[in-house]
């Protein structure tokens, strides 16, 4: 045999080889979620219960607890909604990354993916990536849904305002969800602590009601999360009509939040993994 | 015991520049020395049987090699790479690893889905994933199951799925952990043949395994590994010349009277077996006596001798030898 070297290859030609690859994990999730096809149907039928006990509950919620977008009103339907659209892509962020990871190493296919060429953010990111593409268009119906069959009115030309919203807020939920994934990499358990802290986030953040029902203390810490000022954005120009200029604030009040995640997330996952190799220990669970 | 035999015989190709140069590898979990000053060196077109009871640190080393676990100590050089560098992205496509147990792939995805992922993961354009998937998969004799959940393959089927994912990308380094471990013979022979085609193609082989029997006429080199430490480094008969063979089975015709048999062997050989039934007897060799000189005083006491074969194969002997210290 000739010598055979280790190819290095150029930097543009690995990034895009690198985005392709994230199509062979779209393909790899989706096939195996149309495996499950029972717990594919009943993610839709969960959805459709969720905004019918959400209907039911919004008729006992008085109408002026909801805070005014814009000027107008919004019901206790529409707040909510626009909630759980968003609180969706925290749970990606928070959750998936993290079970993703987790659920590899369970069924032995860690190891083996760690031994493809492929870039470690390539890894964590095509975990998710079939959730990054299923639950916009999941949230969309869900939108949808929720106007057809309970009348709730959204600005829809408020939806690439959302987009914007959305670009420093998932790079921020992201960071959180890797961080978290070092954590279960390292300490092996720990998505119950994940879990509780994902929807103590979404709870204090008003996913599913205002933050002046809080109390004073718990108000005054939520109102500085990053999940507030998202969701906050995210109403305002789904319910109020508000404009770009309007939100601009709070994605430049994002943006930090994401740097500082996304770096502390990246960070730590190598130095877990870096931790596992050492101990010899990446393939326990 | 701390043994360390080095093979006399020197390759020719040892002045060539090896695939794979690990040296001094220490390697602690906890209390346990899993690898203790562990050298090894695998040239291309070369199959490295790494030999060693369980927990002889085999597993450990493969997992260093691959780049999966970090040695406390040593150097390693893989394609003339520093042992810091393997999980480098570009590294990594250079070696197969073909692990021991089952818990390696997406039970929900088809074998042919498995392999078409790991393709496109090594950089494979979609088309070519597929098409080299399907080789690999008539290589491996899965073409009919290609297409079920490999939840549903049997051991062996996974067994020879993970052969079909090394040899995707034709890797100039294989490493094989315990691949025929609880193989049909059938099976495990088809694996082999695969292990040698790698191999005449140039791929450098590091092959673990418990089995001795498969070594022979397989592996070029061989490390004997027993608890963490290197007993054994050469050829294949190399390894067996550690021990010169003294038990053998020695089958009479009709009943052989033992006291007979025994009484001719008195400071030659020793004979057990049982008078009444048996027409085979074990003899042991005393020091010092050869063969030769048993069979000639077992004729010359009138006993017809049918077959003698030695009690273990050589290579078993030889392991015995070195993992025990007891020939």
């Amino acid at each position: 045999m000739s010598a055979v070297h280790i190819r290095r290859v150029g930097r543009v030609t690995t990034v895009r080889a690198e985005i392709r690859k994230l199509a062979a994990f779209l393909r790899r999730d989706l096939l195996v979620a149309l495996s499950y096809r029972m717990s594919f149907v009943s993610d839709w039928i969960a959805m459709v219960v969720q905004v019918v006990v959400f209907n039911f509950v919004g008729r006992i919620v008085r109408p002026d607890a909801i805070p005014s977008f814009g000027g107008s009103r919004a019901t206790y339907m529409e707040f909510v909604a626009v909630g759980i659209a968003v609180s969706s892509f925290m749970a990606i962020g928070l959750g998936r990354v993290n079970t993703a990871i987790r659920q590899e190493q369970v069924q032995g296919t860690l190891e083996s993916l760690l031994l493809t060429p492929t870039a470690l953010t390539t890894i964590q990111l095509g975990s998710v990536v079939y959730d990054i593409v299923y639950v916009p268009i999941r949230t969309s119906i869900f939108l949808v849904l929720t106007s057809l069959v309970f009348g709730t009115s959204y600005h829809w030309s408020g939806l690439p305002l959302v987009m914007v919203v959305l670009l420093p807020f998932i790079p921020f939920v992201w960071g959180l969800g890797v961080l978290a994934a070092a954590w279960t990499l390292t300490f092996k358990r720990g998505t119950g602590v994940i879990g509780l802290f994902a929807t103590a986030l979404a709870l204090g953040s008003g996913t599913y009601f205002p933050t002046d029902v809080l109390p004073g203390w718990a108000e005054s810490i939520f109102r500085y999360s990053p999940v507030t000022i998202a969701l906050d954005a995210c109403r305002r120009a789904l319910l109020g009509g508000a404009g770009f200029v309007d939100i601009l604030g709070d994605v430049l009040r994002l943006i930090p939040f994401a740097a500082v995640t996304l770096t502390a997330g990246v960070i730590a996952f190598r130095m877990a993994l870096d931790r596992e190799r050492r101990r010899g220990s990446l393939g326990l669970y | 015991m701390d043994t360390r035999i080095i093979g006399l015989g020197v390759p020719a190709e040892s002045v060539a520049t090896p695939a794979i140069a690990a040296a001094g590898l220490v390697r602690s979990f906890k209390d346990n020395r899993a690898l203790d000053d562990v050298s090894i060196r695998v040239m291309p077109g070369e199959i490295h049987a790494l030999l060693g009871p369980n927990g002889a640190g085999k597993t450990t080393l493969l997992k260093i090699l691959s780049g999966l676990a970090a040695p406390d100590e040593g150097d390693i050089q893989v394609l003339g790479q520093a042992g810091h560098r393997l999980m480098t992205r570009d590294a990594r496509a250079v070696v197969g690893l073909i692990p021991s147990g089952d818990r390696s792939f997406y039970l929900r995805l088809s074998g042919l889905e498995n392999l078409m992922f790991f393709a496109r993961l090594y950089g494979m354009p979609k088309r070519q994933a597929a098409s080299r998937s399907w080789d690999v998969l008539r290589a491996v004799d899965l073409e009919a199951a290609a297409k079920r959940q490999v939840g549903v393959y049997s051991h062996g089927m996974q067994k020879r799925l993970s052969v079909a994912r090394a040899l995707l990308m034709d890797p100039p380094i294989m490493l094989v952990d315990e691949a025929t471990h609880d193989l049909d013979p059938e099976a495990s022979r088809t694996v082999r043949s695969l292990v040698v085609t790698a191999r005449d193609h140039g791929a450098a082989v590091v092959w673990a395994t418990q089995r001795l029997d498969e070594i022979r006429g397989f592996a070029d080199r061989v490390t004997l590994l027993h608890e963490g430490r290197v007993r054994f480094e050469g050829t294949v008969p190399e390894l067996m010349a550690v021990t010169v063979p003294r038990r053998y089975l020695v089958h009479v015709r009709g009943r052989a009277p033992l006291h007979v048999a025994a009484r001719a062997l008195t400071g030659i050989a020793s004979l057990t077996g049982s008078e009444e039934t048996e027409e085979q007897f074990l003899l042991v060799l005393e020091d010092g006596a050869g063969l030769g000189e048993a069979i000639v005083a077992l004729v010359g006491a009138g006993l017809e001798l049918v077959a003698c074969r030695e009690e273990r194969s050589e290579i078993e002997s030889a392991f015995l030898f070195l993992v025990r210290g007891t020939s």
